[in-house]
């Protein structure tokens, strides 16, 4: 399941105190999430005891966020059967490796965003994937068909 | 690159990493697939008589031996060994006046039948893949029983005239009794009916096809059914659900295809799963006329001769059991005879009726250890490239039984 800001914000002081550098701490969890902020950032929740509880519970719920790849993408391997529905409908792969993976085939690039070893799903190359760098889209193509939800996204 | 044997597909695009003559990593493979490329020496057979360890030529002594003193036998199995040691079976059934059988009884070899017969038209995976747009699957989970299907062949792989991709040029249809998986990814351009009765979804069809309303899913079949026209290459994929749905009656199935090809290309395909079952089929139907249940001594195919009957009825005294494993997918009340009658049994893994069978026989993993030829579920044949060769394989075994006859 993603991991939503609100559920993140819920869990913090809530005081705008701006020790973090942000102005709001609705602007905290944002960045908390997409890791460009640590929760560590977070003194206050760190420091004061009355926040103790929710610090728990706080780093609880981010404990998917050091599994996850840079773009936020999670892969249960468990729940993977290796039916690569991901790998050919990836617009990036249907426009690098049109021949291999465009075409139903194993991808024929050296560096794909995924590919499938030993049955399951594998990432190879997450630089690829559009969720990446600066510029990026939050393309769900491989989410959205795969039907055993073994891929997710942390920002949903 | 590698054949896959695992489903109908015969996916032939498997990269294998070999490490000290090992297969250590298999790429593009499905989780089925590669288990059985990674997994080739585990649950192996080991020649046996009565349960007891014996040599290999021991062993193959005394299945000549059976077979030399049968006198009804009956051969079953075969849908995971090529075309080769398929032949030989055949011809080994014919010297022995046996019966024949493998698992498209109960499998689709209704639906191959019809295709071979040309009562309904069919095409290949690569046509599907270059120009089909309305894709039903019928009665089938194809993400479980043949995963790559979707995503190698036709949903999703941009091909021919097809270079889209799936949300502009394909319209999937998804039929079936419950929410499968493949029918959660009938979500945008798609639709999921849900049959009650399968029968009726075929009236319904037939219904609009000649301007009346149609009783069930009054949105969805006219839907179909126009997008059926635009797309102008429609494919029907039907499975077991599908099979067992009708009940043995295919006459509507039947003329809603002739219906629908009035108005566009419609073609048939069975989604099943034994990699290579259409090619028994297909050799029975050269020799015989028939896929199926047959029998050389009566020259005729019958419900009576599937191998299950054959057991209820205590009509075989011998049965040769080629690459498969009855005691695990039939009844017990059929399966359990073959602890009371002479079982050979010829298979590269251990199995449950190797267990209980008089002689069990080592063979190869076919398109691992062995080649030859498979045709998949399309009609398409496919030459494996095995990563070993064992000496020891079906055809060996085949051919040693047949010098006694």
């Amino acid at each position: 399941m993603p991991i939503t800001p609100m559920e993140v914000y819920k869990l913090l002081p809530k005081t705008n105190c701006k020790k973090c550098g942000e102005q709001t701490c609705m602007a905290f969890a944002f960045k908390v999430i997409n890791r460009e902020k640590q929760i560590e950032e977070c003194s206050p929740l760190f420091e004061e005891k009355k926040y103790a509880n929710q610090k728990e519970k706080l780093l609880g719920l981010l404990e998917p966020l050091k599994e996850a790849t840079e773009t936020g993408l999670i892969v249960d391997e468990e729940r993977c059967t290796g039916c690569a529905n991901c790998i050919v409908v990836c617009p990036v792969h249907a426009s690098e490796d049109p021949y291999g993976s465009g075409s139903g085939y194993g991808p024929k690039i050296e560096d794909p965003i995924y590919r499938l070893e030993d049955g399951v799903l594998k990432i190879i190359n997450v630089k690829k994937c559009r969720r990446y760098g600066k510029n990026r889209i939050l393309c769900v193509a491989c989410r959205e068909n795969c039907p055993s939800d073994a891929i997710s996204f942390l920002e949903g | 690159m590698h054949v896959c044997t695992g489903c109908s597909c015969l996916c032939d695009d498997i990269d294998l990493k070999i490490e000290n003559g090992r297969i250590s990593r298999a790429y593009n493979a499905c989780r089925r697939g590669a288990g059985i490329f990674l997994n080739i020496s585990s649950s192996r057979a080991k020649p046996t008589i009565d349960g007891q360890q014996v040599d290999l030529e021991r062993a193959l002594q005394k299945a000549q031996e059976i077979i030399q003193d049968s006198e009804n036998l009956a051969i079953y199995g075969l849908d995971t060994t090529t075309l080769e040691a398929q032949r030989l079976a055949i011809e080994l059934a014919e010297k022995k006046e046996a019966f024949i059988d493998d698992n498209s009884t109960f499998c689709l070899g209704d639906f191959v039948e019809m295709i071979l017969k040309k009562e309904i038209p069919s095409t290949t995976l690569e046509e599907v893949k270059n120009n089909a747009y309305v894709l039903f699957y019928w009665g089938t989970d194809p993400y479980h029983s043949l995963s790559r299907h979707l995503s190698k062949f036709t949903y999703y792989p941009r091909g021919g005239k097809r270079q889209r991709g799936y949300e502009e040029d394909r319209f999937l249809v998804v039929i079936d009794i419950r929410k499968t998986h493949t029918a959660k990814l009938a979500k945008k351009n798609a639709r999921f009916l849900k049959a009650e009765n399968d029968a009726d979804i075929i009236r319904g069809f037939i219904d609009a096809l000649e301007g009346r309303s149609p009783k069930i899913f009054q949105k969805e079949i006219p839907r179909i059914l126009k997008e059926m026209e635009k797309g102008g290459f429609n494919v029907i994929f039907g499975g077991l659900g599908l099979k067992y749905g009708l009940g043995g009656d295919y006459a509507l199935l039947k003329e809603m295809i002739e219906r629908m090809n009035e108005r566009s290309e419609v073609y048939f395909m069975p989604a099943g799963c034994h990699p290579n079952m259409r090619g028994f089929n297909e050799l029975l139907f050269e020799k015989t006329g028939h896929v199926n249940r047959y029998s050389f001594r009566e020259k005729r195919s019958s419900d009576d001769f599937a191998f299950h009957r054959l057991l209820k009825n205590d009509s075989a005294d011998t049965a040769l059991i080629i690459g498969s494993d009855p005691l695990n997918s039939l009844p017990l009340e059929y399966a359990g005879k073959l602890s009371e009658i002479n079982t050979i049994v010829i298979d590269p893994r251990e199995t449950f009726t190797g267990r209980v069978a008089k002689v069990t026989i080592p063979s190869a993993l076919s398109g691992v250890e062995s080649g030859g030829t498979m045709i998949g579920a399309d009609g398409s044949r496919v030459e494996l490239n095995p990563v070993f060769e064992a000496e020891i394989n079906d055809e060996y075994i085949l051919k040693k039984l047949l010098e006694v006859v």
